[in-house]
């Protein structure tokens, strides 16, 4: 099915149930990932993965079809996951960096995580990153997300994306020979 | 392990399990809570100032229409007996009356006669009484 039949298959009150209950299929999982990657506990991402199926439901009528859904979806799911992040900072008196910190280093307790020592070793690798940089390793490493689909999704450059993967890898690298 | 190359080694999970069953009523809970709008949440604090400002707009409200029709009533009455007064009392003069004018009520009640001296001649000429003025 085209992308645009299958947008108005989501605007046409008739079709709109079937075709949303097919949205949710396809994304529920590649959503769940990328939000799990930012917001990093599981309880978390639930929040923020139904916040987020909401608002594309809400806004669906806003949708211009000028950007693919794929990119819409992942662009909205990805300023949830930030804004919950940021909001969850502020009510404990932190910062999002600090939040996360304590998440990851807490790994070993967290029953939705069963990650070995290398495992765990990365994402701490990975915290320490600047914000950016730690998405875009993330987008890339972990969920496969190509540079031109991901430079849609964050309104980055392809360039500056290369380059920012490029510096997280090396960052990274130094991580990991560390003891 | 001197070297890491993070795209060379077999490539590293990032670690993170889904619960199991978790995908099975996901989309549920998601239908669920687009079918049923989520009630506007009004805080208690500003439903009680509508609450407050209603009552308080009633109150200044029968306040002010009994207060204006008592004072307006009482007014209308207190110029009546004061005009019964001054027109039945014969104690006041109409010099008193006129001490108590000011300027501006002088200034009021002043008719512009408008007399020119044809008028004048005529009215003098036709009047008998013209000699006893002269005379006198």
């Amino acid at each position: 099915m085209e992308e645009k039949e299958f947008i108005q298959n989501l605007l046409n009150p008739k079709t709109q149930n079937v075709a949303f209950q097919k949205l949710l299929l396809d994304y529920q999982r590649p959503l769940y990932n990328h939000i799990r990657n930012i917001v990093l506990s599981h309880d978390d991402t639930d929040d923020v993965l139904q916040n987020t199926f909401v608002k594309v439901f809400q806004n669906l009528k806003n949708f211009k079809g000028e950007s693919k859904l794929f990119s819409w979806m992942y662009r909205i799911a990805t300023n949830e996951a930030i804004t919950f992040i940021n909001k969850k900072a502020k009510q404990n008196g932190t910062t999002s960096e600090i939040v996360k910190v304590k998440i990851i280093g807490n790994l070993e307790a967290d029953s939705h995580f069963d990650g070995d020592e290398i495992q765990i070793k990365l994402q701490k690798a990975i915290v320490n990153l600047p914000e950016k940089q730690q998405l875009v390793f993330k987008m890339r490493y972990f969920e496969e997300i190509k540079y031109e689909e991901m430079s849609t999704i964050l309104g980055t450059s392809v360039g500056a994306l290369k380059a920012s993967y490029h510096h997280a890898v090396k960052k990274i690298e130094i991580f990991m020979i560390k003891d | 392990m001197n070297d890491f190359k993070i795209n060379s080694d077999h490539k590293i999970e990032s670690g993170f399990k889904i619960p199991e069953d978790y995908f099975e009523n996901f989309s549920e809970k998601v239908l669920l809570r687009i079918n049923k709008p989520e009630p506007k949440v009004v805080s208690i604090f500003y439903r009680r100032k509508t609450w407050i400002s209603s009552v308080a707009a009633i109150l200044v409200i029968s306040l002010s229409v009994t207060l204006y029709t008592k004072i307006a009533v009482k007014s209308s009455e207190e110029k009546l007996t004061l005009e019964n007064y001054i027109t039945n009392q014969s104690e006041i003069s109409q010099y008193d009356l006129v001490a108590l004018l000011d300027a501006k009520d002088i200034e009021k009640i002043k008719i512009d006669l408008k007399l020119d001296n044809k008028k004048i001649e005529e009215k003098l000429t036709n009047s008998s009484d013209i000699e006893n003025y002269l005379t006198e």
